[in-house]
């Protein structure tokens, strides 16, 4: 009898000890076994810290073992900017860092304490993390998007193009039923020629940017408005001194009669990461 | 080229990478942002596409609540029984709906409750017809000898309150009785035996006179003749039934709502089935012609529709019989080759061409033998 009162009692008395609900949210992983706090720079003021497992560390903040969450677009915006803005800071701080995306938190779990379930994970990982580390060492992110404006290109287009050119000739000569129809046969023809155009484009552009990067992840494009078109959208991996050298194919690309060429970053090395 | 970091499109180049992107961390101390349908989610899809969210497990319990919602959606096989509700009987059936000039058996799943009658249609249609166990004042079993294919095809039918009838049919058509007047029983309702209405369209009641019977029916086409502006007329197919009665050949228009065509029976002197074209628009396809008799001289009627070679046999019959009745006696065609004789005469003798022999004329020879 007095035995089972005592394993009763015991796992209740373990569960007061420990405060239950807690998380680490966690920026980044970088490159030094360090054991510091970096202020209150984190999200909505939090201070933000290290939890060191060997030669690396975790860049954390304390809070509830709960996403954060909102509807307002511009609180998410601000978060991902605070996000930003710790990575950066670890980053210039340690030279190396693994970003991790928005929102990982770690919990406490089974009577485990989130920030030994964070050193527990550092452990576990500590290979894969290093080898990820060796990987991004001295290198930084950039965004390459080139755009085409779609009437210059069209207009190029129906220039070079003899199929277009003479249907252009044929509609003029035409009634106006037969010019309707006419009309869609050259919309058709154009858009082959654009599709294709787009294709050489990216072939081209593509192996010209390749020469001056280590490594590429060639991202979704998106809808641009009407007439400026994202024909390319890629994330490029290369030594921050490369930069300038990129910069100067893109300026190549950029002079080009109907294209431009966004180039943000440096960024931490978010896309060359994963897994 | 410089690269830049603090534009506004730089802004949602970071959201992309910090969204989607970064170390990703297999283990089960991560608080998920599963189940979030909030602009941080939707962000995501919107930048990511689901994918990718998807394989990094970011959505796992989300995709989990998607995937069983859309599993909800596809049970949808089954008729909602309201809480408590007890089903008595589900029978593969239908129910006649006509609504204006559209009428159709509409085929479902009959679901007999405790309460209720309803037919189900899995998928689109949902619930088609709906009465509850309290509106019924009675039920009859209704026998469709009309129709000239399924000619013991049996109807349930249901006399509701305010006078509607409403007509089910069912693969077991006594077993659906059986569990309504239970159900009813159960609620402590008396079922009464109502007399089985005739099995008709509602508009044959109103142009039948008295002591009319019809014998068949059928949707059928009818071609009209349109007059047109300038001397010529147009030939229009229409939608009606065609009713054979005792008393005459009459085909009613559904558009306005009325008979158009009439002849008695006396006045058909030849029906043929052909194939010809319908029209400019429509295939060939089989005509029913029906020659008759007026005082302004002989008429074709021409018909389109299903079953034309029963409709022509009827009314070849009905032909015959004519002339047996001026001649005084019943006449009928040999099952085997289809000489016409008088009926004592078949089923006596036997047919005078083929030889065929009625089978209880063959039953009784060997008794007849043995005495």
């Amino acid at each position: 009898m007095q035995q089972d009162d005592r394993t009763r009692v015991a796992p209740i008395d373990k569960a007061e000890a420990l405060i239950t609900g807690q998380g680490r949210y966690l920026y980044c992983v970088a490159d030094r076994g360090e054991q510091v706090s970096l202020g209150p720079i984190g999200i909505d003021g939090s201070n933000v810290y290290t939890i060191p497992y060997r030669d690396i560390c975790a860049v954390v903040h304390e809070c509830l073992a709960e996403p954060y969450n909102s509807t307002d677009r511009e609180v998410v915006n601000s978060w991902v900017l605070a996000h930003q803005k710790v990575v950066d800071e670890a980053w210039e701080r340690w030279g190396t860092v693994l970003p991790l995306g928005f929102d990982t938190i770690v919990m406490d779990k089974d009577e485990v304490g989130a920030e030994e379930n964070v050193r527990n994970w550092l452990q576990s990982d500590y290979d894969n993390l290093k080898s990820k580390m060796g990987k991004v060492r001295g290198k930084a992110e950039y965004g390459v998007q080139i755009f085409w404006e779609l009437q210059v290109i069209a207009q190029n287009l129906a220039k070079t193009s003899p199929e277009i050119s003479q249907l252009e000739e044929e509609i003029k000569s035409q009634s106006r039923g037969v010019a309707y129809l006419y009309k869609q046969k050259l919309e058709n023809a154009l858009k082959r020629e654009l599709e294709s155009k787009a294709d050489q484009c990216f072939r081209d552009f593509y192996e010209r940017i390749r020469r001056h990067v280590v490594s590429i992840v060639v991202e979704k494009t998106k809808q641009g408005d009407q007439n400026t078109q994202m024909i390319m959208n890629l994330s490029c991996l290369l030594s921050r001194d490369k930069s300038a050298e990129l910069g100067e194919e893109l300026e190549n690309i950029n002079s080009i009669e109907g294209f431009s060429v966004r180039f943000t970053g440096p960024w931490p090395p978010y896309s060359f990461v994963g897994t | 080229m410089e690269p830049t970091r603090d534009t506004h499109y730089t802004l949602v180049d970071l959201l992309d990478r910090v969204l989607d992107k970064g170390v990703v961390l297999y283990a089960d101390v991560i608080v998920s942002v599963a189940g979030i349908p909030l602009i941080g989610v939707n962000l995501r899809a919107a930048l990511a596409g689901m994918e990718t969210m998807l394989s990094y497990g970011v959505m796992q319990e989300w995709d989990q609540k998607v995937r069983a919602e859309r599993s909800e959606i596809g049970k949808q096989g089954e008729l909602a029984l309201a809480a408590g509700e007890q089903l008595r009987l589900k029978i593969f059936g239908s129910h006649y709906y006509s609504e204006g000039i559209y009428s159709a058996w509409r085929q479902g799943y009959v679901y007999v409750t405790d309460r209720r009658i309803a037919l189900y249609q899995p998928g689109f249609g949902g619930t088609l017809f709906e009465t509850p166990l309290e509106a019924i004042n009675g039920l009859a079993i209704q026998r469709d000898n009309h129709s000239l294919t399924d000619s013991q095809r049996e109807n349930l039918c249901l006399s509701l309150s305010k006078g509607d009838v409403a007509l089910l049919h069912a693969l077991d058509i006594y077993k659906l009785r059986e569990a309504i007047e239970d159900g009813m029983s159960a609620l402590g309702l008396t079922t009464r035996e109502i007399p089985a209405p005739p099995m008709l369209n509602q508009s044959a009641a109103r142009f039948l006179a008295e002591g009319e019977q019809v014998i068949y029916r059928g949707k059928m086409w009818h071609m009209m003749e349109l007059p047109v502006p300038g001397a010529k007329t147009m030939d229009t197919w229409s939608p009606g039934h065609l009713y054979i009665t005792n008393k005459r050949l009459c085909w009613w228009h559904d558009f306005e709502q009325k008979v158009l065509f009439e002849v008695p029976l006396g006045g058909i002197t030849a029906v043929a089935v052909e194939v010809r074209q319908l029209g400019s628009m429509l295939k060939k396809d089989r005509v029913l012609d029906v020659v008759y008799e007026t005082e302004l001289g002989r008429r074709v009627a021409c018909f389109s529709g299903d079953e034309l070679l029963q409709w022509e046999k009827a009314l070849k019959e009905i032909i015959a019989k004519q002339g047996v009745v001026t001649s005084g006696q019943n006449m009928d065609t040999c099952p085997q080759c289809g000489e016409e004789a008088p009926v004592g005469e078949l089923l006596e003798r036997g047919c005078s061409r083929c030889g065929w022999v009625s089978p209880r004329l063959k039953k009784q020879a060997p008794e007849i033998a043995i005495s």
